[in-house]
């Protein structure tokens, strides 16, 4: 049986939300802490559409601010990668990002104080399946920010819980490194080496693509490296994965080829966030459909899918992408 | 400017094509779903109309992703008129909207003429639907031109539509992607619109220059928000003052709205309504504080009715 951690989520509010810290975690990676209202329920998996504060009635100079970044018009999903009460009735909510474009170099030069708007909980949740004794979060690049969260909450759940983590390199790893940890490079012993993870008490394997941190290769082939000495019954193992979707494919076939739990947070690209535009749209299989397959919305149906159900560009039949 | 006129006095009633509107605030089609997904974030019957989405006679699934893009001051857009279909949206979506308690307008889209008129006669018999405006910037496949860009189909198409909408005010929604769209206007009033609204998205389109791709999987899409709104002000001061006027044919004005004064502007060009497309995906209540805002500036002028407003541009 699959029941999420804690109960259903909040409904979504629009909030306005206060810059409590935005600090650089590695090359091109800051993790950007908001204050705002107490949100009852949000869990692991779910987002934030996050934009620049919304202009009061006509007051249509001060979206622009006094900052020189250009601001962007619509707002961005980002992977809720933490989130704790604070001060008895606030909320504390991370997010880590990657400066891709318009809108995180937007949040990257983000100060102390400065607000942003948050339309929060978005999108469902990483279903935890009771029974399964070991659970793997297998991300790679900004895949990393909603398998932190995941950890912390099955950590409380009580289960082997190990991290399989990749990057380009280790410039591009947003983890905090303990420097008194040696990193294993085998590709199947789990350190303690990212606090993050170690404090959710939740090893970790690192892989890069190029060798320069952990096992050289990227995050699939570590897992299945890890898997072949892990000694784990398939039954017994659910994964999660987020990252490149090249390489969440990889980890789904990896999974789905010896019938192994596997839950994929997918990425689209999003206008609304909530339901309205048809823009974020994922291909899943549907029996009993003229074609075998539908579109289901990344934002409210996902962005979290069971990886079977989910139809891979590769595997033709048809479907457009 | 003062004036003892205050923003509770303010009466921002319209009268649209028969519809009754609270305020002249309504949703744009195609950015607002079917009515229940904005609702954790605004109270869906303080809008002067909802319009839905666009509804189609079978369901469509639309383009592939990605599907829209941003740009500056504005997006593109190549959804694909991706809907349930004219039974679904019958049974799943129409108990919600008949709860709203305020004008529903049904956008309605189709291939041909037939199918503009068979799935507009079919919204026409439920009651809490109060128009059927037509949305006529999609190719006519079989005959190779668009509708929305010659007057000649356009008027044929609103002609056959017509008779089949006898309770909903019929509404034409033009496209800004002709040559003079005063024309279009004119044609479809001869075919017997009620109301025009406009603009839809102007076409559009956008290149990834590292892998020299277009960057929406459609190739070419359509161009919404602040970017558009000088075309759109522009466009309804002319059917206004050309057309629309003597006719006695109000228009629902949209193209790029965030705020009041965006609205003041579109009223002072001709348009009787707005609607807000793209920025409610910035903040869902822009609505309300549209009006919030537009009661104060009214107040202000010592402006007692907002119809008092429409057309007032001088030049
Ligand atoms: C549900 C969901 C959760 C997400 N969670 C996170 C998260 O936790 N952290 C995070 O950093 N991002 C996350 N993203 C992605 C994030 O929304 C985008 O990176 C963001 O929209 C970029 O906005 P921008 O304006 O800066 O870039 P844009 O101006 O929109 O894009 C600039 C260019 O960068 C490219 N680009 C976009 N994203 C990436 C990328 N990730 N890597 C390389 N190139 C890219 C685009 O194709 C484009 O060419 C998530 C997306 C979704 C849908
Ligand atoms: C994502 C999206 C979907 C749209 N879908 C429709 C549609 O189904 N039917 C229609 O008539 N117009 C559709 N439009 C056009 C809008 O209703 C509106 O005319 C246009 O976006 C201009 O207004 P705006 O700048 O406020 O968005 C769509 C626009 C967007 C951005
Ligand atoms: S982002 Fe608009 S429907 Fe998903």
């Amino acid at each position: 049986m699959t029941v999420t951690v804690g109960d259903s989520p909040s409904p979504p509010r629009m909030l306005v939300g206060c810059v409590i810290a935005n600090q650089a975690l590695c090359r091109e990676h800051f993790r950007l802490t908001l204050r705002t209202e107490a949100i009852e329920n949000a869990l692991p998996g779910q987002f934030v559409h996050l934009g620049p504060p919304s202009a009061d009635a006509g007051d249509d100079v001060s979206r622009k601010g006094t900052s020189f970044a250009p601001i962007p018009l619509l707002r961005r999903a980002f992977s809720i990668a933490g989130m704790r009460l604070v001060e008895g009735d606030r909320c504390d909510i991370d997010v880590i990002y990657r400066v891709v474009g318009t809108a995180t170099t937007w949040m990257a030069s983000l100060r102390p104080d400065d607000a942003a708007s948050m339309l929060v909980p978005l999108g469902n949740a990483f279903p935890v399946s009771k029974g399964k004794k070991y659970a793997w979060l297998v991300g790679g690049g900004v895949g990393l920010p909603p398998l932190l969260w995941l950890s912390e909450a099955l950590n409380r759940s009580s289960r082997s819980v190990t991290a399989i983590i990749g990057a380009r390199n280790r410039d591009l790893l947003a983890l905090t490194f303990d420097e008194s940890v040696e990193i294993p490079v085998d590709g199947y012993s789990a350190s303690r080496v990212s606090a993050e993870f170690a404090a959710n008490d939740t090893p970790v394997i690192l892989s890069s693509d190029d060798g320069s941190v952990g096992f050289r290769g990227h995050a699939a082939a570590a897992l299945e490296t890890y898997y072949s000495r892990a000694g784990v019954a398939a039954g017994d193992l659910v994964v999660y994965t987020c990252g490149p979707e090249l390489l969440m494919r990889a980890v789904a076939r990896f999974c789905l080829d010896r019938s192994i739990e596997c839950h994929v947070c997918m990425e689209r690209a999003m206008a609304c966030g909530t339901g309205t535009c048809q823009s974020c749209v994922v291909a899943v299989h549907e029996a009993g459909s003229p074609d075998g397959w539908r579109y289901e919305l990344c934002c409210t149906q996902g962005p979290v899918f069971e990886a079977g159900r989910i139809v891979w560009p590769d595997s033709g039949g048809g479907v457009q992408h | 400017m003062s004036s003892s006129l205050s923003p509770e006095g303010v009466d921002l009633s319209v009268q649209l094509a028969g519809m009754r509107l609270a305020n002249p605030v309504m949703t744009a089609s195609g950015t607002s779903g079917y009515g229940p997904e904005y609702a954790p974030f605004i109270d869906v019957s303080s809008l002067g109309a909802f319009v839905t989405k666009a509804v189609t006679a079978q369901e469509r699934k639309g383009n592939p992703q990605p599907r829209t893009v941003e740009t500056a001051a504005g997006m593109l857009n190549a959804i694909g008129l991706a809907n349930v279909g004219l039974e679904r949206f019958v049974t799943e979506k129409i108990p919600f909207l008949a709860t709203l308690g305020i004008p529903v307008i049904a956008n309605v889209a189709g291939h041909d003429p037939d199918e503009f008129a068979m799935v507009s006669a079919r919204l026409d018999e439920i009651p809490c639907i109060s128009g059927v405006e037509l949305n006529v910037s999609c190719p006519n496949v079989s005959g190779g031109l668009d509708y929305s860009t010659n007057a000649t189909q356009l008027e044929a198409l609103v002609t056959t539509v017509r008779p089949r909408v006898r309770r909903a005010a019929l509404i034409v929604k033009l496209s800004p992607n002709v040559t003079d769209i005063a024309e279009m206007a004119r044609a479809a009033v001869r075919g017997g619109a009620e109301a025009l609204s406009m603009i839809n998205t102007l076409s559009g389109m956008a290149i990834n220059v590292d892998t020299f791709r277009p960057l929406l999987a459609n190739v070419t899409g359509g161009l919404s928000g602040p970017a558009i709104k000088p075309v759109a002000i522009r466009m309804v001061h002319k059917v206004y003052s050309e057309v629309a006027r003597d006719a006695g044919v109000p228009i629902i004005g949209m193209g790029g709205i965030q705020n009041w004064r965006d609205v003041v502007e579109f009223h002072l060009a001709g348009a009787s309504a707005v609607a807000v497309g793209t920025n409610l995906f910035v903040d869902p209540t822009t609505p309300n504080t549209i009006c919030t805002g537009l009661r104060q500036f009214l107040a202000d002028k010592g402006i007692p009715r907002l119809t008092d407003l429409i057309g007032q541009l001088r030049t």
